[in-house]
């Protein structure tokens, strides 16, 4: 597929998923967020993610994907239902969506090197960064006692999967 | 004729062809007419063989380009070596001409003829004939129309898209002027509106002959074409018209957009008022349907939020009341 296309497609992948993960903490922050786990969660403030895919999109002038209603609602319901199986369950949900953003990024950015690093400085630079803080949420999760959930394993390549499909559907839709 | 071309279009095996054709390697060629198209096409397919040009892309220069369909003027002047495209096909994303400026492309060939046919369409309507009439005021053949498959349709999308770049210049133009400050900025309505007559404006001289164009636009093989031009215009319009969200609200403007577009145009080809006033009346009627519904849908919303607040409230103070409140 031609370059430019391949760029909307990952630039909108990333809207969506900076998108769909402010939906999940806020999901999580509805259930336990007078709770101690609250504040934690705060810290996870991925808001800022999410206005630099705006400006990004918009400079680029990137179609976003339609499917962001869904991707609300679904979000927050992840959030929310991972949230009201307790600390542990937000945990497990934040460690399984960081690791396949994680992955998805590095993806992206083994991509852009293989196309032309220069062109994509900048690019690259952000996707780095961003890709960074997903690692350390990630690392958070796990040391609050993610894996002390039981069904961790289910849990985690339940939401793990769902993120690929969403990843998968957003890239075209 | 028709066949032969096509088989060019396919394979690497019709290099031998240019020995057929028998042209010297490098220098502009003297032929005329039908040999012309073929003879570009060859020689070109022998460049391609020599040249390893990394992949053509419009937007090899910053992302602050705005997307234009099927311009080869943009994409040469971001590679002036002018190296070849490495796919033997005239998509209209091509990278255009060669090294002299006498040589062109098939593609340069094919616009130049469809610019000279559009003269031709007010006499012949949009068809073979207008095409045929305008490669003869090019000293060409005219079984070069040979060359366009689509035949009126071509004809048509080229015209379409050559007006959307105009209107894109134009409103770049303007949009420069206001960051220079020369002009002001204007309110979203009349920058919709005057970019939507400007553009309808354009098809003024073929009116006439403008619903002929319309219902070929329509046919199912030209409709991905017709769609794909009719969005990056709506696109481009509210891109300068400053629009830069990316939720939902991308989606909403742009299909009102087309909605008035598309019915304005509808009107425009069946208006006999002077210079077309009920058109633009109409065109203006819609524009402010369009703000006056965001407008409601924003009251709507507040209100909703103001009831769904008194409502709590209510609930609260009842509950109060019946001392379901209290700590016992």
């Amino acid at each position: 597929i031609e370059e430019k296309e391949m760029l909307d497609r990952m630039l909108r992948v990333d809207h969506a998923g900076e998108y769909g993960a402010n939906r999940i903490y806020a999901g999580q922050m509805a259930v336990l967020g007078r709770s101690r786990t609250g504040p934690l969660i705060q810290v996870w403030d991925v808001k800022e993610h999410l206005e630099k895919f705006n400006e990004i999109l918009a400079e680029n002038r990137v179609r976003p994907t339609a499917l962001l209603p869904l991707w609300n609602i679904a979000g927050f319901v992840l959030g929310a239902s991972s949230a009201l199986l307790g600390k542990e369950g937000a945990m497990a949900c934040t460690v399984a969506v960081e690791e396949s953003i994680s992955e998805h990024y590095n993806s992206q950015i083994r991509a852009l090197m293989e196309k032309d690093p220069e062109r994509y400085t900048e690019l690259l630079q952000v996707i780095k960064e961003f890709r960074d803080d997903e690692m350390e949420h990630h690392d958070t999760g796990l040391e609050h006692d993610a894996e002390s959930i039981p069904g961790y394993w289910l849990l985690k390549n339940a939401i793990q999967l769902g993120c690929k499909a969403a990843i998968y559907v957003s890239q075209r839709v | 004729m028709a066949a032969l071309l096509r088989g060019l279009r396919a394979g690497r095996t019709l290099r031998g062809l240019c020995s057929v054709v028998s042209a010297p390697p490098a220098a502009n060629p003297q032929c005329s007419g039908l040999t012309r198209g073929i003879h570009c096409a060859a020689l070109r397919l022998q460049d391609e063989s020599k040249s390893d040009k990394p992949p053509p892309s419009s937007s090899s220069t910053t992302h602050h380009e705005h997307y234009q369909t099927h311009s080869a003027e943009q994409a040469s002047t971001s590679d002036p070596a002018a190296e070849e495209a490495s796919r033997p096909n005239t998509s209209y994303q091509d990278q255009s001409g060669e090294q002299g400026e006498e040589y062109e492309t098939e593609e340069q060939l094919q616009v130049r003829i469809l610019n000279a046919a559009l003269e031709f369409v007010p006499l012949h309507g949009w068809s073979m004939e207008a095409i045929a009439a305008g490669a003869e005021t090019l000293d060409l053949s005219s079984a070069s129309t040979g060359m366009f498959y689509n035949g009126a349709g071509d004809l048509v999308l080229h015209f379409v898209s050559h007006c959307n770049s105009q209107l894109t210049e134009i409103l770049a133009e303007q949009h420069k002027q206001v960051q220079l400050g020369q002009a002001e900025q204007k309110r979203t309505a009349d920058f919709l509106r005057d970019a939507v007559e400007t553009r309808l404006r354009m098809h003024i001289p073929y009116i006439e002959s403008w619903p002929q164009a319309m219902s070929i636009l329509l046919l199912p093989h030209n409709i991905p074409n017709s769609l794909k031009h009719l969005s990056t215009l709506v696109d481009d319009i509210w891109f300068y018209a400053g629009d830069r969200s990316t939720d939902m609200n991308w989606y909403t403007k742009r299909a009102a957009l087309t909605g008035i577009y598309n019915t304005t145009e509808l009107v425009m080809v069946q208006d006999s008022s002077t210079d077309f006033q009920d058109t633009w009346n109409f065109l203006d009627n819609r524009i402010q349907d369009v703000v006056n519904m965001a407008g409601t849908a924003k009251q709507v919303q507040s209100t909703g939020e103001a009831v769904v607040q008194g409502l709590m409230g209510a609930a609260f103070t009842l509950k109060n009341l019946t001392g379901l409140n209290q700590k016992r």
